[in-house]
C-alpha cells in the first residue's frame, strides 16, 4: 500500500510481544557474558588469539555496524544540506538507527578492550598521541554519539513529556526546545563533520597495518571508500528498518521516500565500484582477482553482492515494488558489510601459525548487542513519536500536534 | 545569504570527501611530503644485533630473559617439564627459533623479538603514547596508559607484541630491551649477557650497523644478498639480523623502505594538518545550516497555519 509519509506518530501497540521477549532474552544472555568477561578475561568467552587480535566485536559490531548505523548522517545530508525536504518525515528513523548503532558498537567496544578502567586518562588531552589514527576514531565517535546524536534524537523525548498530563513538566520541556533550536544548527552541524572524520579513519586505521591486509583490499583509498560505505550504508539500513516497519506495523510506503533512497543508494554504490576498480587498476593488482583463492573469492562475493542489486534498484519497477527493493537492499548490505568486516579479518594475514573463528559466546554477544538495539528500537517506536506516517494515520491519533520542526 | 549548490559540495566535503579524493588520485602527496613525515635513528639509539650464521641454539637467552623479566616459563607443550614455547606469546618475550628449508638442507637459527622499529607502527597507532620511544629508542609499554585495544598488535608488521588473553589486567607483552635494568643495574639486557658465543650482541645502532658492515665485507656472498636486515626495511629497525638464508624465511617481512606510520601520515596529515579542515569543514556548513534552519522553521509555520491557527508557537 502506498501513502505519503508527513509525520512521525508514535505506535499505538503492545510493547511486550513475542519478537520482544526473544531479543531481550538474547540481550540478556550477551550482557551476562560480558559480565563475566569481564571478571575473568577476554580469552574465556573469545576466539580471539595474538594473531587476530581484533574479531567479531571491533570488526563486526563496531567496524561493520557503525556503518550500517550511519543512517542520521547519510539521510541528514539529504534532508539539510542537499535540502530535499521530503525526506524531513524519516529523519527521525534516521537518527534513531544511529544512536543505536553507535551506542551498541560503543558497548561491544568497551567489553572488548583489555583495560578499560585506564580510559579515565583519556580525559586528559595531554596522554593523547596526536598521531593515532584510533585515538581520533574514539574520540569523535563518542563525541558524536554523546552530543550530536543525543541532541538529534531529544526531540520525540521533549515532546512526549510536552505531552504529557504534568502543566509544568509541559512548560519547562518546551521551554528547553525553544532553548535548544537556538544550537540546532551547531548540532548538527558537528553531526556532519564528526561522522565524516570518524567513518573515514576507520579505513586509514587498517592503512597502518601495511601488507598484513592483503592487496585487494589494501589502498591508501581505504578511507575514500569507507567513508562512501557509511553513507550507502546508511542509506541502505534506513530503508530495510523503514521497509520492515511498515510491513509489521502497517504504515503504508511512501515510495518517493523510499524509491528517491534506494536511487541515490544505487548509484553511489556503482560510484564506489568505479573508484575500487579504478584502484586496482592503477595499483596493478586486477589480475590476483583471478587467482580465486580465498582472497580474489571473498572480493568476487563482495563485488557481486554491490554490483547485483546497484544495477538492479537503477529500474524504477524494482524500487516500487517492496519485495524487490527489500531483496535488493538486503544482498547490498551484505555485500557492504562484508567490506567493512573483510580487511581485518579474512583479508588480514598475520605472519605465523594463527586462525580465528568467533567462540560460541562471542557469536552469542555480538548478536545479544545487535539486539539490545532492537530492544530499543522497538521500545522508542512505541513510546515516542519516531516512525512516519501518512496524513489520515496522523489524522486518526487525534492528539496534540508533536514538536514536529525536526 | 543565498548558498548556492557548489558552496554546498565544497563546504561538505571539503572536510573529507574531497580531500581524501585529492590525497587518493595522487594529486597532493609529492616525494618532498614523503620526506617530510620521514623518522631518522635517534643519534644514541641503541639496539641488538643478532647473526644467525653464530647462533648455536642452545636457547640460553630465553631463561635469562624469563628471570629478569620475571616471567613464567611456558611449559604447556611439554607437559609442564621443560620450557617449550611454540610461538612468542604473553609468558615469551624472546625465542629462538629454527628455519629448516623444504629440501632440507639450508638451515638457520631465528631470534625473534621485538625489533624497536626507528619509527614503530605500534607506537603510531597507540592512541595514548602506553607505547612510546624511550630516549634511547627502545620501545617501552606503559601499563597505566593502556586501554587494550591491541591496535599494536594488527598494526606491528613483525607480529610482537603480545597480550595476556585470560587475565582480568591483562598487560602488553613484548621485548623491552630490559629497560628496567640496562643502565641502572646492568649494563646491557639479559639475552646479550648469557649468549656464549656472541651470536647476539648490544649497542649503538650507529655502532652495531658498521659491524654487520664488516661482517657482510667480510665475506662477500655469504649473508643473504649480503645485506642486513633492518637497515632500511618499514623505515629501519634498532634490532638487526644477519642470517645466510632469505629473511623472509625467517619471519621478517619484505617491507617497504618508508615506514607504514610515514605513509599513514602522509595520507592523513595533509586533512588534519592543525585540524585546520575540519574547522573549515564545520564553519561552513554552520553557515548553510543556520539558514535552512530558517528556512526550515518557516515552513513549518506555514503548514501549521490553516489547520492549527490557534495552536501556540514556538522559536
Amino acid at each position: 500500500m502506498t501513502a505519503t509519509w508527513q509525520k512521525c506518530i508514535r505506535l499505538k501497540e503492545p510493547l511486550l510481544t513475542k519478537p520482544f521477549y526473544v531479543f531481550a532474552g538474547l540481550a540478556a544472555v550477551a550482557l551476562l557474558l560480558g559480565l563475566f568477561r569481564e571478571l575473568t578475561g577476554l580469552g574465556y568467552v573469545t576466539g580471539l588469539n595474538d594473531g587476530y587480535s581484533w574479531g567479531l566485536f571491533k570488526n563486526w559490531n563496531v567496524t561493520a555496524l557503525t556503518a550500517l548505523g550511519s543512517g542520521g548522517y547519510a539521510v541528514a545530508v539529504m534532508a539539510w544540506i542537499f535540502n530535499e525536504r521530503k525526506f524531513h518525515p524519516i529523519l527521525r528513523t534516521a537518527v534513531l538507527t544511529s544512536l543505536l548503532g553507535y551506542g551498541t558498537g560503543m558497548l561491544a567496544l568497551g567489553v572488548d578492550v583489555g583495560r578499560p578502567w585506564n580510559f579515565i586518562h583519556m580525559n586528559n588531552p595531554r596522554n593523547w598521541n596526536p598521531h593515532s589514527v584510533l585515538l581520533e576514531v574514539a574520540v569523535c565517535m563518542t563525541a558524536y554519539a554523546l552530543l550530536a546524536l543525543d541532541m538529534e534524537n531529544m526531540p520525540p523525548f521533549l515532546e512526549r513529556i510536552y505531552r504529557g498530563s504534568d502543566p509544568q513538566k509541559s512548560a519547562r520541556a518546551l521551554k528547553f526546545f525553544n532553548f535548544m533550536q537556538k544550537t540546532f544548527p551547531f548540532g548538527i552541524a558537528l553531526a556532519f563533520v564528526l561522522p565524516s572524520m570518524h567513518q573515514s579513519s576507520l579505513g586509514s586505521l587498517m592503512y597502518l597495518a601495511g601488507n598484513r591486509v592483503n592487496t585487494l583490499w589494501q589502498t591508501p583509498r581505504l578511507p575514500l571508500l569507507y567513508l562512501l560505505m557509511a553513507y550507502i550504508l546508511g542509506f541502505a539500513c534506513v530503508l530495510l528498518v523503514l521497509l520492515l516497519s511498515s510491513y509489521a506495523w502497517d504504515l503504508g510506503r511512501d515510495s518517493v521516500i523510499l524509491g528517491k533512497l534506494a536511487s541515490v543508494m544505487s548509484w553511489m554504490t556503482l560510484v564506489w565500484l568505479a573508484i575500487q576498480f579504478i584502484d586496482l587498476g592503477y595499483r596493478g593488482v586486477v589480475g590476483q582477482l583471478l587467482i580465486f583463492n580465498r582472497y580474489s573469492v571473498c572480493f568476487l562475493t563482495e563485488t557481486i553482492l554491490l554490483l547485483i542489486p546497484a544495477i538492479a534498484l537503477r529500474s524504477a519497477s524494482v524500487r516500487a515494488t517492496a519485495g524487490s527493493l527489500f531483496r535488493m537492499t538486503f544482498l547490498l548490505t551484505l555485500g557492504g558489510l562484508l567490506y567493512r568486516f573483510t580487511p581485518t579479518t579474512i583479508a588480514f594475514n598475520p605472519l605465523g601459525d594463527y586462525r580465528y573463528f568467533p567462540s560460541v559466546a562471542e557469536i552469542l554477544m555480538s548478536i545479544g548487542f545487535t539486539s539490545i538495539a532492537v530492544v530499543i528500537f522497538l521500545f522508542a517506536v512505541k513510546k515516542f513519536a519516531i516512525l512516519p506516517a501518512s496524513a489520515g494515520k496522523i489524522a486518526a491519533e487525534a492528539a496534540m500536534p508533536p514538536f514536529d520542526t525536526l | 545569504m543565498d548558498v548556492k549548490r557548489r558552496d554546498i559540495i565544497k563546504a561538505l566535503f571539503g572536510g573529507s570527501a574531497v580531500a581524501a579524493l585529492a590525497t587518493s588520485v595522487g594529486v597532493v602527496p609529492t616525494a618532498k611530503a614523503s620526506e617530510a613525515e620521514a623518522v631518522t635513528p635517534l643519534p644514541e639509539a641503541v639496539g641488538l644485533m643478532y647473526d644467525a650464521t653464530k647462533c648455536i641454539g642452545c636457547r640460553a637467552c630465553m631463561p635469562a630473559c624469563q628471570n629478569e623479566n620475571g616471567l613464567t616459563p611456558d611449559t604447556g607443550s611439554t607437559g609442564g617439564l621443560y620450557q617449550q614455547p611454540e610461538t612468542l606469546n604473553s609468558s615469551t618475550k624472546n625465542l629462538i627459533k629454527l628455519y629448516t628449508a623444504p629440501d632440507g638442507h639450508e638451515r638457520s637459527f631465528m631470534k625473534q623479538q621485538c625489533m624497536h622499529c626507528v619509527d614503530p607502527a605500534c607506537v603510531s597507532g597507540c592512541p595514548m603514547e602506553a607505547l612510546h620511544k624511550e630516549p634511547l629508542g627502545v620501545v617501552g609499554w606503559n601499563p597505566s596508559l593502556c586501554i587494550g585495544c591491541r591496535y599494536c598488535q594488527i598494526a606491528c608488521p613483525f607480529n610482537i607484541p603480545k597480550f595476556e588473553w585470560h587475565k582480568v589486567n591483562p598487560k602488553i607483552v613484548k621485548c623491552e630491551l630490559c629497560r628496567h635494568t640496562v643502565g641502572k643495574t646492568a649494563s646491557q639486557p639479559a639475552c646479550t649477557r648469557v649468549c656464549p658465543t656472541h651470536a647476539v650482541i648490544y649497542g649503538k645502532r650507529s655502532e652495531l650497523l658498521a659491524e654487520a658492515h664488516r661482517r657482510i665485507a667480510e665475506r662477500p656472498g655469504f649473508y643473504f644478498e649480503d645485506r642486513v636486515y633492518g637497515e632500511i626495511e618499514g623505515g629501519g629497525t634498532q634490532c638487526l639480523v644477519l642470517s645466510h638464508v632469505d629473511y623472509s624465511n625467517l619471519g621478517l617481512p619484505k617491507l617497504d623502505r618508508e615506514s607504514a606510520p610515514s605513509q599513514v601520515r602522509r595520507s592523513t596529515n595533509f586533512i588534519y594538518r592543525g585540524f585546520l579542515t575540519p574547522i573549515v569543514a564545520y564553519g561552513g556548513i554552520v553557515a548553510i545550516m543556520r539558514n535552512r534552519w530558517k528556512d526550515h522553521l518557516e515552513h513549518v509555520e506555514k503548514e501549521k497555519q490553516p489547520e492549527s491557527p490557534s495552536q501556540e508557537n514556538r522559536a
